[in-house]
C-alpha cells in the first residue's frame, strides 16, 4: 500500500501532543478509578475478544486494599518503553525486517492509547503485537515458534490476539519510516548527482539513518508524526554526524516540490520535534522498574503478602467472571 | 438452527435474516443495521481453538478493505469478534457478475459488457494504485448492487506488491483466471495477473461461458495455447526461465476473430493486449482504461439501467460448495509436454462452428448446470499457507 495520504493511519492514529497526553492521562485514570472500586485493574480476556472486567468490591474500605497503589502516567510511560525495547530486542533475536519491527511497535503504541498497562500486562501485550505484526505483513511465523523460541507460553498470544485486533480497530496496515527513508535516499543521489564514492556515503548514511529510525521508533513521535517526516528526521541524525549531503538545502528542495504541503521552516520545526522527543527519551533505570514492576503485579492481582488476601483475591476474581458476563461494562473502552 | 428461525440481532445492532451464500471459510447472511437501518452482508468466520489464532484470510480482507475506499470497491463497515465469530459487516450486494452470465434470460448488449468491464477495471485499477493485487478476480467475486454498480470483493488472498524481488505463491486466482506466468510457476510477478483475469472476465462477458476452462493447470495451458498458440522466443523472452517452465510442442495461433466473431475491432484490440503473455508487455489496467474501446460506440450502459437477474439464482451455496473441485498442481519440470489433441480440436471446432456453443462436452450435456467452476479449495489455501510460510524473505 503506498498511499498514506488515504491510510486509516493518517487519519485515526496520528494525534496532536495535547491529544496524547490526554489519551494517556484517560487510560491512566480509568484504572486507578478500577483500583480504588475493585481491588485490582486486571482485565481478563479470551481468544474470541470477549473481556470480562473486574466487579466492584463489597467491603469498601478494607485496609488491605489501601496498599494498592495505582503507576502514575509517568511510570506507566517507563513500563512501555521497556517493553518496546524488548519489542526490537524479540524481532532482533528472531532477525526479522525493520518493518515488522515498526508495524510491532506500532501495534502496541496503539493499544496503549486504549489502555493502562494496569489493565492488561504489556509482556504478553508486547509478544501479541510481534505476533500479529508477523502475520500482517504475510512474514508468517507461528505461535508456537515465536513462544518456543523465546521461552514463553504462546498461548498467551493466541489469547490476546483478537483482543489486540480489536483494540487495533482493525486498522491494521501501518506505514513506517524504513521504506520512505531508502525513497528519500535515491532522491538524494539524483539531487546530488551522486557518484562512486558518493553513492557509498549515502549508503552509509541510509545504514546510520536505519539505526536512527529504530531509535525514533521507540519515541511518541510514531504517534505523532507521518511516516515521511519520521524517516527525514532520521536521515538529518545520521547526516548531523556523517555530514554527506547539504541537509538544508535538501529540505528546500523537498519543500519546493508542488503540492508539497509545508513550509521549509514548518518541516524543519517538525524534524527539530521529532529530534528532541529522541534526546530526551527515557528508559527507565533498573531501580525504576524494581519499583513499577512491584507496583503493577499488586494492581495486576498477582502478587500478594500473605496467603489471606490471595485467596480472597482469587474469590473476588472468579466472582467477577461471573458477574462480568452479563453486563460486560467497567468504565474502560471496549474497542 | 433455532437461531436462523427468529430474527435475532447480533451484537445489539444487526438484525440477523437469510443466508446469501457460502464462503470457503465462512458463511455471509443477510441483515439490518439497526442503527441506519440499512441492509447489509455479513460475514461470520468462526473464531475458536485454531492453532494459527486469527484466519488469516480474514485478516487480509480486513487489513486491505480498511484502507480500499472507492465506488467499485466493496465497503466493508464494520469488524467486530462476537460469540467466538469474527463478523465482517459489508454494504450488501444484490448479485454478482457469474448470476448475470448465467442467466439465459438475459440479452447483454456490446454496451452492457462494456459497462460491466469498465466498473471491473476502475476498481482494479484503484487497487493497482494503491500496490495491492487483488489475485481472486473471477465473475463471482464481482459484486452487483441495487443500484447496478459492480464492486471487487473478496479480498482474501489479496497482496501488497512493489517491494522489489518479494516473492509470492503461484498458487493464487481460480484456475480458469490463472495467468500464463503462474502457471509456470512464476513468484515474482506483479498486477499483471489481475489484468489476465480481466481479460478472462471480458472473454467470458462476450460468450457467455468461462473462456479457458482447464480442468488441470497443464490442461488449463493447453487450453491457453489453444487459444493464443504457443508462445514464440520473441513474444516472451523470458518464459523459459519460469520454475516451472515446461516446453509444449508448437501451436499456432488462430486468429482472435475467429474465437470472438461477432465483437467489434476495439474490443478485440484490447483482448488481444489484455492477453499479452508477456507479462511485462501486457497492457496496465490504466492504460486498458485508456483503450479507445471505452471511448467508440456504444458508449457503455448507465449501471443502473443494467440487465440483472430477477433473483439471486436459489441454492447458489450449495453449488459454491460443489464446486470446489481439486487443483492438482503439476509435477515440476515435465520435459516436452504434448497438450491433449482431442481437446484442443474440442475448442476450435465448437469455436469455428458456434459462438453460443459451449467450449467442451460436458457442458453441452449439462446445459442447464453451472459449469463447475473451480475455486481455490481448502487443498489450495493450505498449500498456499504452506507456501506462505516459506516466503519468509
Ligand atoms: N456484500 C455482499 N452482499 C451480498 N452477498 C455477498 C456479499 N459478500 C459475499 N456475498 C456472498 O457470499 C459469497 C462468499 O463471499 P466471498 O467474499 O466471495 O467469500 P469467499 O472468499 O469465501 O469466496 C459470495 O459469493 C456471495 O454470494
Ligand atoms: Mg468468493
Amino acid at each position: 500500500m503506498a498511499d498514506f495520504q488515504t491510510s486509516t493511519q493518517r487519519a485515526k492514529w496520528i494525534l496532536t501532543p495535547q491529544k496524547l497526553a490526554e489519551r494517556y492521562k484517560v487510560a491512566n485514570q480509568k484504572a486507578v478509578q478500577m483500583l480504588e472500586k475493585c481491588g485490582t485493574t486486571q482485565v481478563e480476556v479470551d481468544a474470541s475478544g470477549s473481556l470480562t472486567y473486574p466487579t466492584e468490591k463489597v467491603d469498601a474500605g478494607d485496609q488491605a486494599d489501601k496498599k494498592l497503589k495505582p503507576l502514575s502516567v509517568d511510570e506507566e510511560r517507563f513500563m512501555r518503553a521497556f517493553y518496546e525495547a524488548k519489542v526490537q530486542e524479540v524481532c532482533s533475536a528472531f532477525n526479522f525486517p525493520h518493518k515488522i519491527q515498526a508495524t510491532a511497535l506500532q501495534y502496541f503504541k496503539r493499544f496503549y492509547l486504549q489502555w493502562s498497562v494496569m489493565q492488561h500486562h504489556p509482556k504478553e501485550i508486547m509478544l501479541t503485537c510481534v505476533y500479529a505484526s508477523c502475520k500482517i505483513e504475510e512474514n508468517h511465523v507461528s505461535a508456537e515458534e515465536i513462544g518456543k523460541g523465546i521461552k514463553q507460553d504462546h498461548h498467551i498470544i493466541l489469547k490476546y490476539e483478537m483482543a489486540v485486533l480489536q483494540s487495533l480497530e482493525f486498522d491494521l496496515i501501518v506505514y513506517a519510516p524504513y521504506r520512505a527513508m531508502g525513497g528519500f535516499v535515491s532522491d538524494m543521489e539524483e539531487f546530488v548527482q551522486a557518484r562512486g564514492d558518493e553513492i557509498q556515503k549515502l549508503e552509509n548514511l541510509l545504514k546510520a539513518a536505519t539505526a536512527e529510525a529504530d531509535k525514533v521508533m521507540l519515541t511518541d513521535a510514531p504517534l505523532l508524526f507521518p511516516p515521511g517526516q519520521l524517516a527525514l528526521a532520521a536521515l538529518r541524525i545520521a547526516n548531523g554526524a556523517l555530514g554527506v549531503v547539504d541537509f538544508d538545502r535538501y529540505l528546500e528542495n523537498i519543500v519546493s516540490q508542488p503540492n508539497y504541503e509545508h513550509t521549509a521552516s514548518e518541516l524543519t520545526k517538525f524534524l527539530d520535534d521529532i529530534e528532541s522527543l529522541v534526546k530526551n527519551y527515557k528508559y527507565p533505570s533498573e531501580k525504576d522498574m524494581k519499583h513499577i514492576n512491584r507496583k503493577l503485579k499488586s494492581c495486576l492481582g498477582h502478587s500478594s503478602s500473605h496467603d489471606d488476601s490471595k485467596k480472597r483475591e482469587k474469590r473476588s476474581k472468579h466472582k467477577s467472571h461471573r458477574s462480568s458476563n452479563d453486563t460486560p461494562n467497567g468504565g474502560a473502552p471496549v474497542g | 438452527m433455532p437461531e436462523m428461525e427468529q430474527p435475532k440481532k447480533v451484537a445489539d445492532r444487526y438484525l440477523k435474516r437469510e443466508l446469501l451464500g457460502q464462503g470457503t471459510y465462512g458463511v455471509v447472511f443477510k441483515a439490518t443495521d439497526t442503527k441506519t437501518e440499512e441492509t447489509v452482508a455479513i460475514k461470520k468466520i468462526r473464531l475458536g481453538k485454531q492453532k494459527e489464532g486469527v484466519n488469516i484470510t480474514a485478516l487480509r480482507e480486513i487489513k486491505m478493505l480498511k484502507e480500499l475506499k472507492h465506488p467499485h470497491i466493496i465497503l466493508l463497515i464494520d469488524a467486530f469478534p462476537h460469540k467466538e465469530n469474527l463478523h465482517l459487516v459489508f454494504e450488501f450486494m444484490e448479485t454478482d457478475l457469474e448470476a448475470v452470465i448465467r442467466d439465459s434470460n438475459i440479452f447483454l448488449s456490446p454496451g452492457d459488457i462494456k459497462s460491466y468491464l469498465l466498473m471491473t477495471l476502475k476498481g482494479l485499477a484503484y487497487c493497482h494504485e494503491k500496490w495491492v493485487l487483488h489475485r481472486d478476480m473471477k465473475p463471482n467475486n464481482l459484486l452487483i448492487g441495487p443500484d447496478g454498480q459492480l464492486k471487487l470483493a473478496d479480498f482474501g488472498l489479496a497482496r501488497i506488491f512493489g517491494s522489489p524481488g518479494r516473492k509470492f505463491t503461484h498458487q493464487v486466482f481460480a484456475r480458469w483466471y490463472r495467468a500464463p506466468e503462474l502457471l509456470f510457476g512464476a513468484k515474482q510477478y506483479g498486477a499483471a495477473v489481475d489484468v489476465w483475469a480481466a481479460g478472462c472476465i471480458f472473454a467470458e462477458l462476450l460468450l457467455r461461458r468461462p473462456f479457458l476452462q482447464g480442468n488441470s493447470d497443464i490442461d488449463q495451458l493447453s487450453k491457453i495455447f489453444a487459444a493464443f498458440g504457443t508462445p514464440k522466443a520473441d513474444q516472451w523472452p523470458d518464459v523459459k526461465k519460469l520454475p516451472d517452465y515446461v516446453e509444449y510442442q508448437f501451436i499456432p495461433a488462430p486468429s482472435l476473430r475467429s474465437l470472438f466473431p461477432a465483437v467489434s475491432e476495439d474490443a478485440l484490440d484490447l483482448l488481444s493486449k489484455m492477453f499479452t503473455y508477456d507479462p511485462k508487455a501486457r497492457i496496465s489496467v490504466k492504460k486498458a482504461l485508456e483503450h479507445r474501446f471505452f471511448t467508440s460506440a456504444p458508449a457503455p450502459t448507465d449501471p443502473a439501467k443494467l440487465p440483472k437477474p430477477l433473483r439471486k439464482q436459489e441454492g447458489k451455496a450449495s453449488h459454491d460448495r460443489h464446486d470446489a473441485i481439486r487443483v492438482v498442481s503439476p509435477p515440476r519440470k515435465l520435459r516436452r509436454l504434448m497438450p491433449e489433441r482431442g481437446k484442443l480440436d474440442c475448442v476450435k471446432s465448437h469455436v469455428d462452428k458456434d459462438q453460443q456453443a459451449p467450449m467442451s462436452l460436458d457442458f453441452t450435456i449439462l446445459a442447464e448446470r453451472p459449469p463447475n467452476r473451480p475455486t481455490i479449495t481448502s487443498a489450495d489455501r493450505s498449500h498456499l499457507k504452506r507456501k506462505l510460510d516459506l516466503e519468509f524473505q
